[in-house]
């Protein structure tokens, strides 16, 4: 045992130059179990200390629930927001209003206030989810200081004088509500991190458009992951409250307590299950024996944590234990191994009826016409390539079908209905899939994750890991399963969107530049499954704008679009030899 | 006679917040973050002038240009220590680059503070009130107004006519367009930051003799000038003049007929009706 | 060896001697344990300029006691927390000091806002308390039975204002109020005012803080040509406010604003402008309380500033604590609550007397106004320093 200080700091600083992996399967209790046991304790010692130690941990607990809560609309759904204290805020004001108004136990109070924080969560998150990023950030803010005009002019709930309430609850009451308002927070945070449907969240932070386009309802999922963050705040709002018998506009609406929550989850990490609570823990603790000697300086410590935190470990805690194996996340429905492929075979998908039916599409951005009133039909099973040059009009179609655009004029018909009114999500579960021109795929979920979010689709849970299963077999990305996306080789990528559109089950798959960029082995491979889309029944249409002959030998028919307009259409030898598409494509020949 | 004192005011109030709202603008057309800590620049540059004139007894005028120079070169050193590091970071730059200019205005608003106190300050210069057929005009808001719309002017200017402002809006229209021009977009992200500044550090020399300022006013201030960049369409500067007179002009009518209490709001309640309604803000509206 | 020899009997000797002094020092050290106040001040944030002053009145309270021997013939010593002026910090750190430190005395915080979320814990843990820090009447009102009011209520900032104006031909007046709690309810009680004396409230509303631009408001008070305008204000707003009006050319004939003129940062801020506006005040130097200019010349000697009516209500509170402690010759909690409810006490900002719930019916307020950049007491005519002048001229 030979361990001298400077080996001990040279593994410590391998550990911390090493990449982070934030994913680990196998068994990890250890650490969970430590963490638990230690919380566990941590929360019976100040029922047997001092009255100071309580109220030291029920402020604490409170932070704790607010941490966890704004870590589901900003850490796992990347809303950032600066307002959730409007939650703390109506759960107040509902809580205090119904017990004195009403009469009726505090305990129910607190529960119905916490309900109608979520009723005015999903209210307002139809507007304010419409704004991203900063828009939604500051919005948010301006949504809390609207509120606090609003409750200073509205008497029946003690307008700006506030409200004084009469002392009802124990210390020991708040601080065992307060547990179990951390516990609720902690276990939506848990649902949401290890769930599948916690997967359609995560997706719509790491990409909303690809999340669209696999089928996940981006509106209502960041409207329930809205509401569940509103849920916890609004009964520590009532707990706030009635344990220090008032309540004032100021006081709750108050936005210096969504800097702290921030920090909190921050420091411990945002977007992991344990970030908040190790956040809040440490920071209030430490910070209470710390800030005590530099008082002055808090809120400006504070400040240049957050700088230090974001530039040296973004992961915040957390991602510094995830570098030494500890508190990794473990993949979602993840089996010890690969689970085996047990799809059944496929339904004979006879008959050549069309899948896709475009009529006289148009498409305007501004004065730009990129689509110019195209129509074309694409069959059961077949392989259909769309060449043209860049700006010609390729990705526009496929938005169009796919439902990202809203064409001007004409209609798209799948298996002769009019989608055009049909949502994206929508139109990827009945069975339009798609792939992008540059691979967007979740950036911080493996490969199992990615195809796991698109198999899902209405599924029950064993069904779709049965689904991705199969997609990651067909696609010959079982041996790097667990591996992160930015991991994989781009051909691999290419195949990974692939497997993710194979996973919702499509009846036809438009693949945008679905050569660009590979080397010709990576070409073989995708040629190959390109192939193998039709013993599936699945029709494909393939965006090409070079390599054509990677993508000729394979394809039923072939159609060319110049500047927005269908300028030929037929079987690869016709379309090749066509003067039409030779002088587009290679300029005339003199 | 009301309605005309009315316009007169909101058109002055309006070209207030344009010479706030500029700075901001500019960082966010260039480098597409919003810099939380825009605020706390105004306002440490307004107490710095309190200071400085309680101190020398000199023009506050004096210090727009030494305002100017220090905050060009304090610009330039915090983008290039705390935001040029994220600028590699791909799509989670946005919540990161908030994250660290919130933790900025933190330590600026805090360490002001310290050194200037938590009491409101304001100066007395400036303040003639001319009286023009019936309709009262103060002097230190139109020294303001004619700040703002000299800055938006000189914006024009140097973005449309001059190679370096020209490169500059390359860059802010496309990246990495720009890079392939040959144009270095790390230069001008740190020129756009450090202009930026330099813009938040005088309006706050003129904002002192306009508005009481204290350390904690910073994070209204950032706000405002957000609501302007967003309502005129975000690093839009045309849009941010537009933006800033219609805020000035609503705010006028709103407090005149309604009270105070609605009036606070209105910035609030402009952007999330214009971010619901018209996400692409009003400068695209006006052309 | 013989070293330890000679200990041994040297000890053995001195042994009786030894002991007599334990003995001693003991009981000494046991009437000289002091008696310990406690408090917690914003020493930091946005209050921490005016809390200053609070904390400074009680460092001079208790350094006054000690020069005279202490209370019950014990030092008294003072455990102090900051607050950082954080409500939800203040009641931990209050808790702190009851449960925890276990101190024998309590003074308030400093700020309505602040005495408001500790107030409750006082009731809870039936400690008494004088709160030279709440303006604000709500908190003691019908439950509340262990928090003293020691300040003047805020419903009376400027409640000469009306009288006065009307007696020098008022009738039309404008009130505003900021939107917070201390200045409502002295909004609320103006407005009252001026009905119960039959003048006309031409214009009235309330600003959301922090305070918006004034210029709109500020017309609208000129197009409502009032005679007098009252405003409820905190010190921004008043700064505002009294540019807003400059800014368009109006001045009011009377023009008074609650915080703020108060300030020297207001007349620095505003320059001429503040000429004759009037504001309210719970003390004043020229007050000829009992022992004002003692304590005056006390403050200067210990902390080379003049102190404000912070101080003097901190002060006032630890004169009323004295008062109970060697009265009741205790420090049992539920004695000197008893005593503090029905006994009046001379101070230097008054004769505190308590109502049933502890709202202060003792203390006066006061008013004076901006002459020439100094400050005079111009009401009420008992106390007056100077004549109050009129009109506000605006410059």
């Amino acid at each position: 045992m030979n361990l001298d200080a400077r080996q001990v700091s040279q593994w410590i600083g391998r550990r911390l130059a090493a990449p982070a992996s934030a994913v680990v399967t196998g068994p990890q209790p250890l650490a969970t179990a430590i963490l638990v046991a230690v919380i566990a304790c941590a929360g019976v010692v100040p029922l047997v200390t001092s009255a100071y130690i309580l109220q030291l941990a029920t402020d604490i607990l409170t932070f704790a629930a607010l941490a966890y809560s704004w870590n589901v609309i900003s850490g796992c759904t990347g809303y950032l927001s600066f307002g959730q204290v409007s939650f703390f805020g109506i759960g107040a004001y509902a809580t205090s209003a119904l017990v004195l108004h009403t009469g009726i136990p505090w305990y129910v109070a607190a529960v119905i206030g916490s309900a109608i924080g979520g009723v005015s969560a999903a209210i307002s998150g139809t507007i304010m989810l419409r704004l991203r990023g900063i828009m939604f950030a500051l919005g948010m803010l301006g949504l809390a200081r609207i509120l606090m005009v609003v409750s200073s002019n509205w008497d029946y709930i003690g307008g700006a004088a506030g409200l004084t309430l009469p002392a009802q609850l124990t210390p020991v009451a708040v601080y065992l509500a307060m547990w179990v308002t951390v516990l609720v927070a902690f276990a939506l945070n848990y649902f949401v991190l290890h769930s599948q449907w916690g997967l359609s969240v995560i997706g719509v932070r790491d990409d909303e458009v690809a999340a669209s386009a696999v089928g996940v309802p981006t509106s209502w999922v960041k409207i329930i992951a809205f509401i569940m963050s509103a849920l916890a705040p609004a009964a520590v709002g009532g707990l706030v409250a009635w344990n220090r018998s008032f309540l004032d506009p100021p006081s709750a609406f108050d936005p210096t307590l969504d800097l702290q929550v921030i920090v909190f989850a921050l420091f411990g990490g945002i977007g992991t299950l344990w970030g908040p609570a190790l956040g809040t823990v440490i920071l209030v603790i430490v910070g209470e024996q710390f800030w005590a000697y530099l008082p002055d300086l808090q809120l400006a410590l504070y400040g240049v944590l957050i700088i230090a935190v974001v530039l040296a470990f973004p992961g915040g805690v957390v991602g510094i234990a995830n570098k030494f194996g500890w508190l990794r996340r473990r993949p979602v429905a993840a089996p010890a191994t690969f689970p085996t492929v047990t799809r059944p075979a496929q339904p004979a998908t006879a008959g050549n009826d069309a899948v896709i039916e475009v009529r006289d599409l148009t498409v305007r951005f501004g004065g730009l016409v990129a689509l110019n009133s195209v129509s074309l039909v694409v069959k059961r099973g077949e392989m259909v390539s769309i060449i043209g040059a860049n700006g010609a009009g390729k990705t526009t179609l496929f938005n169009a079908i796919t439902g990202f655009v809203k064409p001007n004029e004409g209609g798209v018909y799948y298996q002769g209905k009019l989608v055009s009114a049909i949502p994206s999500h929508q139109r990827a579960r009945q069975g339009i899939a798609r792939t992008f021109q540059i691979p967007r795929l979740m950036e911080s979920m493996t490969v199992w994750e990615n195809t796991l979010l698109a198999a899902r689709n209405g599924k029950r849970a064993a069904a779709a890991v049965d689904q991705a299963a199969w997609a990651l077999h067909t696609v010959k990305l079982d041996n790097r399963w667990l591996e992160l996306p930015n991991k994989l080789s781009p051909g691999q990528q290419r195949r990974l969107e692939m497997a993710r559109a194979l996973a919702l089950d499509p009846t036809v798959i438009l693949l945008d530049e679905v050569m660009a960029g590979m080397t010709r082995d990576e070409q073989g491979e995708i040629r190959a499954v390109l192939r193998h889309f039709r013993d599936l029944g699945v029709a494909a249409v393939a965006g090409v704008e070079h390599i054509i002959s990677a993508i000729a030998d394979i394809s039923d028919r072939m159609i060319v679009l110049d500047r927005g307009k269908k300028i030929a259409e037929g079987t690869p030898e016709a379309v090749l030899r066509d003067p039409i598409v030779i002088e587009s494509y290679l300029g005339k020949v003199s | 006679m009301i309605v005309l004192q009315l316009v007169v005011n909101g058109v002055l109030l309006g070209g207030t917040y344009i010479l706030l709202a500029q700075g901001l603008n500019l960082v966010f057309g260039v480098m597409g973050i919003v810099n939380l800590a825009h605020g706390s620049i105004i306002t440490v540059a307004g107490l710095f002038t309190y200071w400085f004139v309680t101190h020398t007894d000199q023009s506050p005028l004096w210090l727009i240009p030494c305002v100017f120079v220090v905050m060009l070169a304090a610009g330039a050193v915090l983008q290039r220590l705390l935001l040029e590091p994220l600028a590699k970071l791909g799509n989670r730059r946005e919540l990161l680059s908030l994250m660290v200019t919130f933790g900025l205005s933190y330590v600026i608003v805090e360490t002001a503070l310290n050194f200037f106190g938590s009491q409101y300050v304001s100066l007395p210069n400036l303040q003639e009130t001319w009286s023009i057929g019936g309709l009262a005009i103060n002097e230190a808001l139109v020294a303001a107004g004619v700040l703002g719309g000299l800055i938006s002017g000189c914006l024009h200017v140097w973005l449309h006519y001059t190679p370096s402002g020209k490169a500059l809006l390359a860059t802010s229209q496309n990246a990495t367009g720009a890079v392939t021009c040959g144009i270095d977009v790390r230069r001008m992200r740190g020129i756009s930051f450090a202009i930026g500044s330099a813009l938040a550090g005088i309006a706050g020399v003129l904002l002192i003799l306009i508005l009481p300022l204290s350390a904690p006013t910073a994070d209204t201030l950032t706000i405002l000038s957000f609501v302007i960049v967003a309502l005129g369409g975000l690093g839009d500067y045309k849009g941010a003049v537009f933006a800033g007179l219609l805020l000035g002009l609503v705010q006028s009518g709103v407090g005149y007929y309604l009270g105070g209490d609605v009036e606070v709001i209105v910035p609030y309640l402009l952007l999330i009706a214009f971010m619901v309604l018209r996400p692409q803000g009003l400068g695209q509206a006006a052309r | 060896m013989s070293g330890g020899k000679l200990h041994v009997r040297g000890g053995a000797f001195f042994a009786p001697l030894i002991a007599a002094a334990v003995l001693f020092a003991a009981v000494a050290a046991h009437a000289q344990k002091p008696i310990v106040i406690g408090a917690s001040i914003s020493e930091t944030g946005p209050l921490a300029v005016d809390a200053a002053y609070h904390l400074k009145g009680i460092q001079l309270g208790i350094a006054d006691a000690n020069a005279n021997g202490g209370w019950l013939g014990r030092k008294l010593e003072l455990k102090l927390y900051d607050d950082q002026s954080n409500p939800g910090t203040a009641v931990r750190l209050y808790t702190r000091l009851i449960t925890e430190d276990k101190v024998d005395l309590l003074v308030g915080p400093y700020s309505s806002g602040i005495s408001q979320a500790v107030a409750p814990l006082m009731n809870k843990y039936e400690h008494v308390t004088p709160m030279p820090g709440a303006s604000l009447p709500s908190i003691f009102s019908a439950g509340n039975k262990w928090a003293f009011q020691l300040l003047p209520p805020a419903t009376g900032y400027l409640d000469g204002m009306l009288p006065m104006t009307k007696a020098l031909g008022a009738h039309k007046v404008a009130i505003l109020q900021a939107q917070l709690s201390f200045t409502l309810a002295c909004g609320q009680a103006r407005l009252d005012q001026a009905k119960a004396l039959g003048m006309d409230v031409v214009y009235s509303t309330t600003y959301a803080m922090p305070p918006p631009d004034f210029s709109s408001i500020a017309l609208a008070i000129k197009s409502a040509n009032p005679d007098a305008v009252i405003v409820c204000s905190y010190y921004p707003d008043a700064v505002g406010l009294a540019q807003a009006l400059h800014r368009i050319g109006y001045a009011p004939k009377f023009f008074a604003e609650t915080i703020g003129p108060a300030e020297d940062q207001f007349v620095s801020a505003l320059g001429p402008i503040t000429n004759r506006i009037i504001s309210n005040t719970s003390w004043w130097p020229s007050l000829k309380t009992h022992d004002n200019a003692g304590f005056i010349a006390r403050y200067k000697a210990m902390f080379h500033e003049d102190p404000d009516y912070h101080s003097a209500a901190t002060y006032a509170a630890m004169q009323v604590l004295g008062a109970a402690v060697k009265a009741t010759k205790s420090l049992d909690q539920e004695k000197l609550r008893a005593w503090i409810a029905t006994h009046e006490v001379e101070t230097v900002q008054g004769m505190f007397k308590s109502g049933p719930t502890g709202l202060s019916l003792g203390f006066d307020q006061y008013m004076f106004q901006i002459q020439n950049g100094k400050r005079l007491l111009v009401w009420p005519a008992k106390d007056e320093q100077a004549k109050v002048q009129v009109p506000y001229t605006g410059q």
